[in-house]
This record gives C-alpha cells, sequence and structure tokens, in this order.
C-alpha cells in the first residue's frame, strides 16, 4: 500500500482526483442552490447549471449564430496580427539598433487599454461598408489583430535576437551568410517564443473581441441581426435575462478554452522535438 | 581606453520613432480631413495638435468643467478604484502562491483552476458580476482582483520554484525553520517574478475599471468616455481620454518598475557597487 502511494500512477491519478473533486463539490453546492446562500443571491441572477444547459438548448441555432459572428473576427485578427508582428520582428531584427525603439515603442501600444482601442477602430469602420455586420466584425478584427501584433512582435523579437552564447560567433566562423544565419539560428531559436506570445495574445483575442463588441452601434440592426457574444452578454443583462445570459457567458467561455486547448495541442506537436533533445 | 559612444544613442532612436508615429497619425488625420464621405473628422481620427489644443481649451463641456478638468477628475476616480483592487488582487495572489509551494494538496487543486482563470474572458463577464455583485463598486474591485490574482501568483509560484535545491539544502543543513527560511531565502528569491506579475497586473486592472465605468454611469475615465461617445460632451473628451488612459497604463507598468528597484535586494547590491566603483 505504501508503496503504491508512492508510485508515479498514484501521483498521476491524484493530480487529476483532486482539482476534479473541488469542481464536483463546487458544481454540487452551486445546483443545490447552497452557493447561493454563501454569495447572498437569488437562483434569478445565479441559475442553476442545469437550467443553463437546457437554456441553450433551446437557443442552439442563435447561440452559434453569435458565436460564429465572434470567432470569425478573433480568429482572423489573431492570424493576421500574428503574421505582421512577427514580420515586424524581423524586419526590427535586422536593423537591430533602430528596430529595438520600435519594438518599445509598440510595447507601449500593448498598455493602452482594449476600452479605449475599441470605440477608436469601430469609428474607424464606419465608413467601410453599409452593412452593419460586416463593418462590425472589421472593427473586432482590427482590435484583435493589433493587441495580436503588439504581443507577437515583442516575444519574436525576442526569440530572434536573444540567440545562445557565442551561437553568432560560431556562425561567422563558418563564413554563413546573413541569410543562412537567419535561417539556420535565429528562425529555429524563435520558435518558443512564438508560442509564448499566442499563450498571451489567444485569450487576449477572445476578451478583445468580446469588449469590442459592447461600442458597436446596433441600432441599424434588424430584428434577426446577431451581434456576437459579448455584446449579447451585455443586452441580455441589461433586459434582467440572467439564463440567457448565462448561456452566453457559458458559450464564450468554452470559446476561450478551446481555443487555448487548440494552441497547446499544437504546441506540444511543433515544440516535441525540442524537449528530447 | 575610452569607451566609444554607441550611435545612434538610445534616446535619439526613441525620439525618432516616436515623431515617426506622430507624423504618420498626421498624415492619416489628413487624409481622413480630406475625404469628402466623413463628415465628422474629428470623430475618426483628429489631428494630434486638436486633440493637444483641447487640453488647454477653457469653454466649459460639462455644467461646471472644462474637458481637461473632466478627463482629470475621472483619472482620479479610475486610478483610486483600480489600486484597492489591484492590492486586494496581489495580496490574495501571493498567499495562494504561498499556500501552493507550502502544500502539494493546494497545489493540486488550485492549479488547474488558475489555468482557467486566464483563459476565461473575465473582462467580457463584466456585466454578470455586476449583476450578482449588485453593486458597481464592489464588482470593479473583484474584476480588477481577478485579473491581478493570476498574473501575480503564477509568477510568484515560479519564483519559487526557480529556487535551486542547493541552497535550500543549504538552509536545512542551518536547521532554520520553515519561517525563516521563506524569509532570507524564498522571498528575496520570488522578488523579481513578484514584480513580473505585477507588471502584467497593473494595466489589466487599469482596463478593468474603465471597462466597469462603462456599464453603470458613476464617474471614472470610462464613464466620461461613453458620455462623449454618445454627444453629452465633445468628442475631444473621449480623445483626451484614449491618451490619458494609454498614459495612466504605462505610468502603471512603469511604477511596478520603480518600486521593485526600491525594494529588490538584487538592486541595491547593483547600486552599492556600482558606487564603490566610482569611489
Amino acid at each position: 500500500m505504501r508503496h503504491f502511494l508512492k508510485s508515479r500512477k498514484c501521483r498521476m491519478i491524484s493530480s487529476v482526483m483532486y482539482p476534479v473533486l473541488f469542481g464536483v463539490i463546487i458544481f454540487v453546492l452551486w445546483e443545490t442552490q447552497i452557493l447561493h446562500s454563501i454569495m447572498n443571491t437569488s437562483t434569478d441572477v445565479l441559475p442553476v447549471p442545469s437550467k443553463i444547459a437546457s437554456v441553450i438548448g433551446e437557443n442552439i441555432t442563435k447561440l452559434m449564430g453569435n458565436l460564429w459572428i465572434t470567432t470569425v473576427p478573433t480568429l482572423i485578427g489573431l492570424a493576421v496580427g500574428s503574421a505582421l508582428g512577427y514580420a515586424v520582428a524581423v524586419i526590427a531584427s535586422i536593423f537591430t539598433k533602430w528596430g529595438g525603439g520600435g519594438i518599445t515603442l509598440v510595447s507601449c501600444f500593448n498598455a493602452v487599454p482594449i476600452v479605449a482601442l475599441a470605440p477608436i477602430f469601430n469609428n474607424l469602420c464606419k465608413h467601410v461598408s453599409t452593412d452593419i455586420g460586416t463593418r462590425g466584425m472589421a472593427a473586432k478584427a482590427l482590435v484583435v489583430m493589433m493587441l495580436c501584433m503588439a504581443s507577437m512582435s515583442i516575444n519574436a523579437f525576442r526569440g530572434l535576437t536573444e540567440l545562445p552564447p557565442f551561437s553568432t560567433d560560431m556562425m561567422k566562423s563558418y563564413a554563413s551568410s546573413k541569410r543562412v544565419t537567419f535561417v539556420k539560428l535565429r528562425l529555429p531559436n524563435s520558435v518558443p517564443y512564438i508560442f509564448t506570445a499566442l499563450r498571451v495574445s489567444v485569450p487576449i483575442s477572445v476578451i478583445s473581441a468580446l469588449v469590442s463588441e459592447y461600442f458597436i452601434d446596433t441600432r441599424e440592426g434588424s430584428a434577426t441581426f446577431c451581434p456576437g457574444l459579448g455584446r449579447m452578454i451585455r443586452d441580455t443583462i441589461l433586459k434582467c435575462q440572467y439564463s440567457a445570459a448565462w448561456s452566453y457567458i457559458a458559450i464564450a467561455c468554452l470559446l476561450g478554452i478551446t481555443l487555448f486547448v487548440v494552441l497547446m495541442i499544437f504546441e506540444s506537436v511543433m515544440l516535441k522535438n525540442r524537449q528530447k533533445q | 581606453m575610452r569607451k566609444k559612444h554607441k550611435f545612434p544613442p538610445k534616446w535619439l532612436v526613441t525620439s525618432v520613432w516616436i515623431i515617426g508615429f506622430l507624423l504618420l497619425w498626421e498624415f492619416g488625420a489628413f487624409l481622413v480631413e480630406n475625404n469628402p464621405k466623413i463628415q465628422n473628422p474629428e470623430y475618426i481620427l483628429p489631428h494630434m495638435w486638436q486633440i493637444f489644443a483641447s487640453f488647454f481649451d477653457t469653454n466649459l463641456t460639462t455644467a461646471t468643467q472644462t474637458p481637461f478638468q473632466v478627463v482629470l477628475e475621472a483619472c482620479g476616480a479610475t486610478l483610486s478604484r483600480a489600486g484597492i483592487g489591484f492590492l486586494i488582487g496581489l495580496s490574495a495572489g501571493f498567499i495562494l502562491a504561498l499556500l501552493m509551494n507550502l502544500s502539494h494538496i493546494v497545489e493540486k487543486v488550485a492549479f488547474p483552476y488558475l489555468m482557467l482563470i486566464q483563459v476565461i474572458p473575465i473582462l467580457g463577464l463584466a456585466p454578470i458580476i455586476l449583476a450578482l455583485t449588485g453593486d458597481i463598486g464592489i464588482s470593479r474591485m473583484v474584476i480588477a482582483a481577478i485579473l491581478t490574482f493570476y498574473p501575480v501568483s503564477a509568477n510568484t509560484l515560479a519564483g519559487f520554484k526557480s529556487v535551486s535545491t542547493e541552497q535550500k539544502q543549504l538552509m536545512f543543513n542551518y536547521a532554520a525553520k520553515i519561517p525563516v527560511t521563506y524569509w532570507k531565502l524564498m522571498f528575496p528569491t520570488c522578488i523579481p517574478y513578484f514584480f513580473t506579475g505585477l507588471k502584467t497586473a497593473a494595466p489589466m486592472a487599469i482596463t478593468a475599471s474603465i471597462l466597469v465605468d462603462t456599464l453603470q454611469g458613476d464617474g471614472g475615465l470610462g464613464c466620461a468616455l461613453s458620455q462623449s461617445l454618445k454627444h453629452n460632451t465633445t468628442i475631444y473628451v473621449f480623445w483626451e481620454i484614449v491618451i490619458a488612459a494609454a498614459a495612466v497604463g504605462i505610468f502603471s507598468f512603469y511604477l511596478m518598475g520603480m518600486i521593485e528597484n526600491m525594494v529588490s535586494p538584487l538592486q541595491r547590491i547593483n547600486r552599492k557597487l556600482k558606487r564603490g566603483d566610482k569611489g
């Protein structure tokens, strides 16, 4: 028995068991409404999980429509922003002396709150299209793009310039050209940094897409118009439809978690050979 | 041999970049201004000088205040509220990291949920937290605290883990008690990590405070921002707020760096060495 308790298998099981147990306890407290008496709220504001699940089941088409509206610009912004950020980092790493200053400026942009960025881009996109849906998507994608670009360029610049000691000297002694040094040394060195950046920017892109929706002018929208998950969370709460709001929250959380899990799987595949070395 | 001065010096690089950015902005503003399709260019992208001029605008935009006074007052409200939430989140995060390092069970239970907090879009949940707590002041603190909590506790834990086994063994050989070990070894080691967490968290706490302001009217930058977007005050209040929010965010980041310089033992030794070199 003692041997079993110290074994690796037992440790693995316990590291899964403890959090699951904690989750189950919270779930039971929530479902039996003990959580409500602790937090001093009613089931109107905080519906039990089974109620939320049934609301999700009823409104599934509307939820999926809004999920689509939020997910598409998030992913576009994430992809375009990260690619642009990497390009900026590459240019900055070629001209290190001047590029470093540019990266400092970009990192200052990173400190600008999303709340201030979102209305700027909503105003900018007012003349992009006559269709309100396209306009909202463009504004969201731009906000997400800005934030992803910032975090990617900062991290990738570090990956491209902070090389292992003496590695540049070695490349010089091989008389390798700048291009070869870039392809064989800098590029591979930056790969883990790309994932560091993505780990930050994936949750931020979801958050900024949700927040950006708060500032969309929906007055022109028709009755069936889908403004996106974040806007729906806000609107349903203003109308005091709390169970509907919780269903949108659940979907938004699922979106964040799914994107992060996909990133983790991708990362473990990409960096597999690296960890073995 | 005298050390060669680096060219270009750092201040020159930074100022060239800032001037470049301002030129780009002005170019954009020029395009927007001369586009016949756009009726109100100051809503899309005003000139930088127009925004700066509005800082010194003496015309009243509300009943009693000029635009700059509105922004200044809102700034103070936002900062103080964000500060309270930040302090709560900071202490809670540090205590959790400490507990996680002391007990394996706590670590196993809490760590997955800590990851979950990072992935869940907390800012998007601001309205429901307002509905749950029922009070805008409390919900502002709760959201700022949750956002501060994750980076602080994750980084502090990483700091505790970075203490090398040899150092711990040395403390064990001295028969040092756990509190002494923490005070003399663990806390000093984790200070740089702790401040990395604070530097991430401080702008986030301010963002949270501004966002919650937009949900309900109660002063603060976010409130003034939504007022100006609804045309209740001049639109320059909005642009001033954008600049003020950015400045406050960057300021909070540098403030944490300054505090780190003051308290960190490593920096203290560095300063001493520098002075020793000169003398």
